[in-house]
């Protein structure tokens, strides 16, 4: 506990002093020009009304509802990977990453100490976000506080679990740029952040069921957007693969550290 | 030549170069000397029109640098060491070949001079291999090659054997002075002083981008004053042997146990020290006079300088 | 000219080493564009109505998204040239006799090259499955080829041009990836965007560009009915090299009072 605070007190102070705008501005232009997107095509191509099929496959008649909800997701877990997953790589860089290893610490309590930091920076995104959405006349209407709370946490989780497996591939990669874009690009058709997923063929579909994120946007858009509240099947598949990627990533981790250190040197 | 006429360069904080007049004729190595932060390297920046100056003018073989830089530009290079200004992903011969259509060098006259060079600089088998799998020596080597690819008239030298391996460093300055022989004006700056000593006819030294003194190494080193030491070891050193070494010079170290007798002075006094001492009675078993070298002649000038700056503030 | 060729010919070697076989550059221009459009095109498609619109709103967006790699290969490559700056190797461009513009121009066209053949092929490769190019006349090939040429080339000088006087880049990567494909047209016909987007879209070349290339290759438009869009982006392209000459003249000579080209 020590350590996860430490570490989020930190990333605080090192971010009130130099805060990465870009990610900042990036990430958040990317939720409200996908807002745009949805509200402009509505209008202009759907003539305000969407499609039988999306009511069918969605679940929900309101497109701009599922639209922000589906970016603000977005907006969090890619903001969660930049900093968690990307944590260790930024020690690499740094020069650091061998002072971090010979500490005594915990991964566990360091990317977690990460992962709340991201969790309180992000909150101020998804605020603005909605505020756009509201603006265009989006209200949410989740089925209830305690299923609210369920769905971000379980796809807090399913983020977490995807951030410790990255952060070991791209210390072994030595690289960020190509692997967090095309994490990025791939969950934003696998994952039904901005459609839904039956949609894809059905072969993509079951590719989008390996990723975590997947099967916890499947009970947040019970509780945000379906009103069908949380599926218990899909929390459950949330929670198995959500701790079997964080499992799997911890275990891997010394490898990958000794990996990226035998590279380094 | 290269002649600049009371040449100034006003950065916002601080004035870099101030009032220099050079003149760098051509067959010859010109040294500029300084210590770091004397200016050198913006006084070598503005004759390569990488900078303009504030005041005062350039004239490279005659022409303005600042209303004819592109004349300028085709018959000049600079060369700075320890940096890479090459590109890692192109092989040393793609290096020098991309520069050489910048400068719009015939294919004809291009490609026999890139083997030159490469064999120059000893090249030859790399030629082909991309400059990312060089060695940092390689690179800096190429970097030379590649400031000479368009075959300057005015050479301009920033540091430029730093970081290199000895051997190579002498090479390259057997490279430099048979370009200067060649027929090119050649402008040098290092932090080897030797190597100043070694190829430069004349030197300019400057402080806080003053001129401080010119002139060849030894009349620098002259100039400046410093002293030699005349270091005598003497058999038998008496009490009149001493004393007589003290009457010569009240200077004079005397070292009695270990037999030894010390003297540090502009002029050249070993003969007429030993004299004394051989006619007091003492035996020479050993002399050694330890010459001012051109690094004390610039640690004195910039002193000096410091000391006149103070007094001015004053 | 022979120089200015020669020129031309060294960048295209130079870009060509630096960025062929670079996985960056299959990523970025392929692999990234293709899960974007596929991404578009779903989140669009409940938009349409039925079935039919498919292929249809698939073509505008791949348009779209083929503009879009053509424009932002260039802002890529100006962060590479940005680079250039921190390796020192744009003080040797600086010190050459060679024509800044030239090189800035030859920088861009190099990369254009090197970096966007592969999503050409694919895009042509996806109209012909999709079948639903109709052209006027196969001149208008040659039309649309350099509608999106031109321009980009103009776009890439002027972006080159612009990071002589800065060394904080990223800046232009984040401003010009999102809100260049939304003003642009690259996902909605620009006519269904506000007012104030449309006027911000309507400088950048992307936009022009769009216009042409969905009028010749889709809709059948010959010269004479995009005529108006071809004038404009002419003079869009002219402006664009014209302010570059303008920030190389600029830039440099205040590179050469504050020496601020090299950061060391």
């Amino acid at each position: 506990m020590v350590v996860a605070w430490a570490t989020l007190r930190r990333s605080w102070l090192v971010t009130r002093r130099a805060y990465p705008w870009t990610y900042f501005v990036g990430n958040l232009l990317l939720g409200v020009l996908t807002m745009g997107l949805a509200y402009l095509g509505l209008r202009v191509l759907g003539g305000g009304e969407v499609g039988a099929e999306f009511r069918e496959k969605s679940g929900t008649g309101d497109y701009l509802a599922y639209i922000a909800v589906g970016a603000a997701a977005l907006m969090f877990v890619k903001h969660c990977i930049l900093w968690t997953g990307k944590a260790m790589i930024q020690e690499q860089r740094e020069g650091t990453m061998g002072a971090l290893i010979v500490a005594p610490a915990r991964r566990l309590p360091y990317l977690a100490g990460f992962s709340m930091f991201s969790f309180t920076a992000v909150a101020l995104e998804v605020a603005v976000l909605f505020g756009c959405a509201t603006l265009l006349g989006v209200r949410l209407a989740p089925t209830g506080w305690g299923d609210g709370l369920l769905a971000v946490a379980g796809l807090a989780l399913a983020v977490f679990g995807m951030s410790v497996v990255l952060s070991n591939v791209m210390i072994v990669a030595g690289e960020a740029h190509i692997t967090q874009n095309s994490v990025f690009y791939a969950i934003a058709v696998l994952s039904g952040f901005t459609f839904p997923r039956p949609y894809l063929p059905e072969a993509l579909q079951w590719l989008g069921e390996v990723v975590p994120v997947t099967a916890a946007m499947d009970v947040v858009r019970g509780v945000f957007n379906a009103g069908t509240g949380v599926d218990p099947g899909r929390l459950a598949a949330t929670l198995l693969i959500g701790l079997l990627y964080t499992t799997a990533g911890f275990l891997a981790m010394p490898w990958a550290e000794r990996r990226a250190m035998e590279r380094s040197y | 030549m290269i002649e600049t006429h009371d040449l100034r360069k006003r950065f916002a904080a601080k004035t870099a170069v101030d009032g220099l007049n050079l003149v760098v004729p051509q067959g010859r190595v010109t040294g500029l000397l300084g210590l770091n932060g004397a200016g050198k390297t913006t006084t070598i920046k503005i004759l390569a029109t990488l900078l303009r100056q504030t005041e005062g003018t350039v004239r490279i073989g005659g022409l303005d640098p600042v209303r004819q830089p592109h004349a300028v530009r085709k018959r000049i290079n600079l060369i700075a060491g320890g940096e890479r200004m090459v590109y890692a992903r192109m092989t040393g011969r793609e290096n020098l070949w991309y520069f050489g259509q910048l400068y719009d060098i015939p294919s004809r006259v291009l490609k026999p001079r890139i083997d030159e060079l490469l064999d120059l600089v000893g090249l030859t088998d790399a030629a082909g291999t991309r400059v990312e799998r060089y060695s940092r020596g390689m690179t800096q080597r190429l970097s030379i090659a590649r400031g000479l690819v368009n075959d300057p008239d005015y050479l301009l030298l920033d540091e430029p054997t730093l970081g290199l391996d000895a051997p190579i460093a002498r090479d390259l300055r057997k490279v430099v002075a048979e370009l200067a022989r060649g027929g090119k004006a050649v402008l040098l700056t290092s932090h080897y002083l030797a190597e100043v000593e070694q190829l430069c006819e004349h030197v300019y030294v400057i402080g806080d981008g003053r001129h401080l003194a010119e002139g060849t190494p030894a009349e620098l080193i002259t100039q400046t004053g410093c002293h030699r030491t005349v270091r005598v070891e003497v058999s038998g050193l008496t009490p009149e042997v001493e004393a007589a070494a003290l009457a010569f010079d009240p200077a004079v170290r005397v070292d009695s146990a270990a037999g030894v007798v010390e003297l540090s002075r502009p002029g050249d006094v070993a003969g007429a020290l030993t004299m004394a001492i051989v006619a007091a009675g003492g035996t020479l078993t050993g002399l050694e006079i330890a010459e001012p070298s051109l690094e004390d002649a610039i640690l004195a000038l910039n002193d000096r300088s410091a000391v006149a700056m103070a007094q001015v503030a004053r | 000219m022979r120089h200015a060729l020669r020129v031309l010919r060294a960048e295209a070697l130079k870009q060509h080493r630096q960025i062929f076989g670079s996985k960056l550059v299959l990523f970025s221009m392929l692999v990234w564009p293709l899960l974007q459009l596929a991404e578009a095109y779903y989140m669009l498609h409940p938009l349409q109505g039925g079935d039919s619109g498919g292929p249809r709103l698939l073509a505008f967006l791949a348009t779209g998204t083929l503009g879009f790699t053509f424009f932002f290969s260039l802002v890529q490559s100006s962060w590479h040239f940005s680079m250039e700056r921190q390796s020192g190797t744009l003080e040797l461009l600086f010190l050459s006799p060679a024509n800044r513009l030239v090189v800035v121009i030859a920088n861009g066209f190099g990369a254009l090259v090197q970096n966007v053949w592969l999503f050409v092929s694919f895009s042509v490769a996806m109209f012909w499955w999709l079948g639903v190019v109709n052209v006027a006349h196969p001149g208008m090939y040659a039309v649309v080829f350099l509608a999106l040429l031109v321009p980009a080339v103009a776009w890439g000088a002027f972006l080159n041009s612009l990071l002589i006087f800065s060394r904080d880049s990223a800046f232009v990567y984040t401003l010009l990836d999102d809100p260049m494909w939304f003003v642009s047209g690259v996902r909605l016909p620009t006519s269904a965007l506000p007012e104030l987007v449309r006027a911000a879209g309507s400088v950048l070349p992307l936009t022009g560009s769009l216009a042409i290339v969905r009028g010749a290759l889709l809709d059948g438009q010959g010269v004479g009915d995009l005529a108006g869009e071809l004038v404009t982006l002419t003079g869009l392209s002219a402006t664009l090299l014209l302010a570059a000459v303008v920030a190389l003249r600029v830039g440099e000579a205040r590179a050469q009072r504050t020496g601020q080209l090299k950061l060391f």
